[in-house]
């Protein structure tokens, strides 16, 4: 078999039995490694040098923050201020819960850790306000994935030390516009559907009062501000604001909220290291599998064959995003992120696309994709917590599946919608 | 698919794997260190930058510790929608497979990292930031794929058995 079969064959064929997408990676590239005789040291050194990396240290600092908010229970009271503000009538606490899911997406990088904080304080009093489950659980995990589009994300910090081009202050800027772009095709149609379907009619209770419950909030809303204002100002490197972040979360969450215990931060200490090994694993794996494949020039071939296909933007770009949504359907967005990228860099390359819209998109794609089934990590967060099986939500993803794929269409067409900020602020 | 893997994982529970505890203790003092830095940078002109060289070890530390807990606690990002449809019988075999060909994956490293510390040490390779021996780094990665070797091992033994996922 030649090495570039048994490269790709090798990976297919371990990904279907179930092995963790890290293995598949790494032995892949290391059987291919070993059939080319291209030197078998590649492999511990690709390894080990994939995860010393400075900017990689941010991941786990960001993981750590966003569970850290979600421990101490900011999400309450950040959904109190909101409710003062819209109100619980008609559609009014299924629009709050897509409001908290974006402001948590600002504290933390990764969809999972937002439906969760948001799910567990948001469906119960949604359900007693007339919601079904299964509509809520729905709306929240979709509301969720903008927590990768709205930085800090996690996906951004891995894109760009793939993609050494797009710096993460300017990827960061860029997937701002996109992000609450995505929340408003969220926001539309549960409007809509809460409305035609009469839910929340009855509303949870009197009306919280704005000003207490401003003061309760202002802690939890501080801390975006904290990071991207730190970042913004460049008195931080993303590595610092998350460990400014984290600080800052232990401090309300012990002195102001009293939430957390010191048993609770062990636990979430403990939590968000596995966390990230899960994450940085297939980081350090996949090292393998691309120096194997760059090394073999099998990205190249690929990407010359799609390109021997049809030289036509607009179609390359087209098939690319079908593609990517259904990759992102099966896959979480990392993994797609570091398989798929080596075969896109000669792309972007050819076409001449700029290399931070293309971050954004390929996201936006990804984001879409986590509230997709059959392997929607969003979704599998918020149906446990819901007690509501998955197939009973998909009546209400497909609306807004589609709504989303109507906000990633206009970020497609123009790009500015992406570069237009990070452009403003100097970063490109 | 990956919905309750805490109430599922048959083998340990979270908090029970010593690996856990380990790379949790990692995560915090790489916290700190990362804190100190920016405090001593704001608060005095002193800098201790050099302190970067630790935290990327602590990160790959924290990384190897960590996989291991997650195949104890099946954390690991893989696609299960296709092996849960088998028979039981065939998904007994896909799950000595996908983790006798972890345990394979790790064996490899723990054996090539094994060479790749002796090299650092033989060549006496000292680090650029700090001038530390490099193999007193870099032979972690055998130490720990050791570990994760064995992990993957039981789990593979706890498959055939026909009691893991």
């Amino acid at each position: 078999m030649s090495p570039i079969a048994l490269l790709f064959g090798g990976f297919l064929l371990l990904l279907l039995v179930g092995t963790p997408i890290a293995v598949a990676l790494g032995l892949s590239g290391t059987l291919a490694i070993l059939a080319a005789d291209l030197g078998i040291m590649a492999v511990p050194t690709n390894i080990y040098a994939g995860v010393a990396k400075y900017p990689l240290l941010a991941i786990p600092v960001f993981i750590l923050a966003g569970l850290i908010f979600e421990r101490a229970g900011v999400a309450r009271q950040i959904v109190t201020f909101a409710s003062s503000i819209v109100g619980d009538r008609n559609g009014g606490l299924a629009v709050v819960a897509v409001l908290v899911c974006m402001v948590m997406g600002g504290i933390s990088g990764s969809g999972p850790a937002d439906a969760a904080a948001v799910a567990t304080v948001m469906i119960p009093s949604m359900r007693k306000a007339g919601y079904p489950a299964a509509f809520s659980a729905s709306v929240i995990a979709a509301a969720a994935a903008t927590a990768i589009l709205i930085p800090p994300s996690v996906a951004f910090i891995i894109y760009s030390v793939l993609v050494p081009q797009a710096s993460v202050p300017a990827l960061f800027a860029a997937g701002l516009i996109p992000g609450l772009l995505a929340g408003l095709s969220i926001l539309i149609p549960v409007v809509i559907l809460s409305r035609r379907h009469g839910f929340g009619l009855a509303g949870a209770g009197p009306r919280p009062p704005f000003w207490r419950s401003l003061r309760d909030a202002i802690w939890g809303l501080l801390a975006p501000v904290i990071i991207l204002g730190g970042l913004r100002l460049g008195v931080f490197t993303p590595t610092e604001a998350a460990v400014v972040a984290v600080f800052y979360g232990l401090l309300i969450g012990t002195v102001v909220l009293r939430t957390l215990t010191f048993r609770k931060i062990g636990d979430v200490l403990a939590e968000s290291a596995e966390m990230s090994a899960v994450i940085l694993i297939v980081i350090a794996l996949a090292g393998v599998f691309a120096w194997a494949g760059s090394t073999l020039g099998a990205f190249d071939a690929v990407a010359d064959g799609i390109l021997s296909f049809t030289g036509n933007e607009i179609v390359v770009l087209l098939l690319l995003n079908v593609a990517l949504l259904g990759v992102g359907m099966l896959l979480d967005a990392i993994s797609v992120f570091l398989i798929l990228l080596p075969l896109l860099e000669p792309l972007v390359a050819a076409f001449g696309w700029d290399p931070v819209w293309f971050g954004v998109v390929l996201t936006m794609n990804l984001a879409i994709g986590q509230f997709t089934p059959p392997m929607a990590v969003n979704l599998m967060v918020t149906s446990r917590i819901a007690g509501v099986p998955m197939e009973h939500m998909t009546g209400w993803i497909a609306w807004l599946v589609l709504s989303m794929v109507g906000a990633l269409a206009l970020v497609v067409i123009f790009p500015e919608l992406a570069l237009w900020l990070p452009r403003r602020l100097g970063y490109l | 698919m990956t919905v309750d893997r805490e109430e599922d994982a048959p083998v340990e529970r979270g908090g029970v794997v010593p690996e856990r505890a380990l790379a949790a203790a990692a995560m915090a003092v790489l916290c700190a260190i990362t804190f100190a830095n920016v405090v001593a940078r704001y608060l005095t002109a002193y800098s201790f930058a050099f302190t970067e060289e630790y935290s990327v070890f602590l990160l790959v530390v924290m990384t190897f510790l960590g996989t291991s807990a997650a195949i104890a606690t099946d954390r690991h990002i893989r696609i299960t929608v296709l092996v849960d449809k088998l028979a039981p019988g065939r998904r007994r075999v896909a799950g000595v497979l996908c983790w006798g060909v972890a345990a394979v994956m790790f064996g490899l490293l723990s054996w090539y990292g094994g060479q790749f510390a002796y090299d650092n040490w033989r060549f006496e390779e000292t680090s650029p930031g700090l001038g530390v021996p490099v193999w007193l780094y870099t032979v972690w990665l055998p130490i720990l794929s050791i570990v994760i070797t064995i992990r993957a091992l039981m789990r593979t033994i706890a498959a055939a058995r026909g009691n893991a996922p």
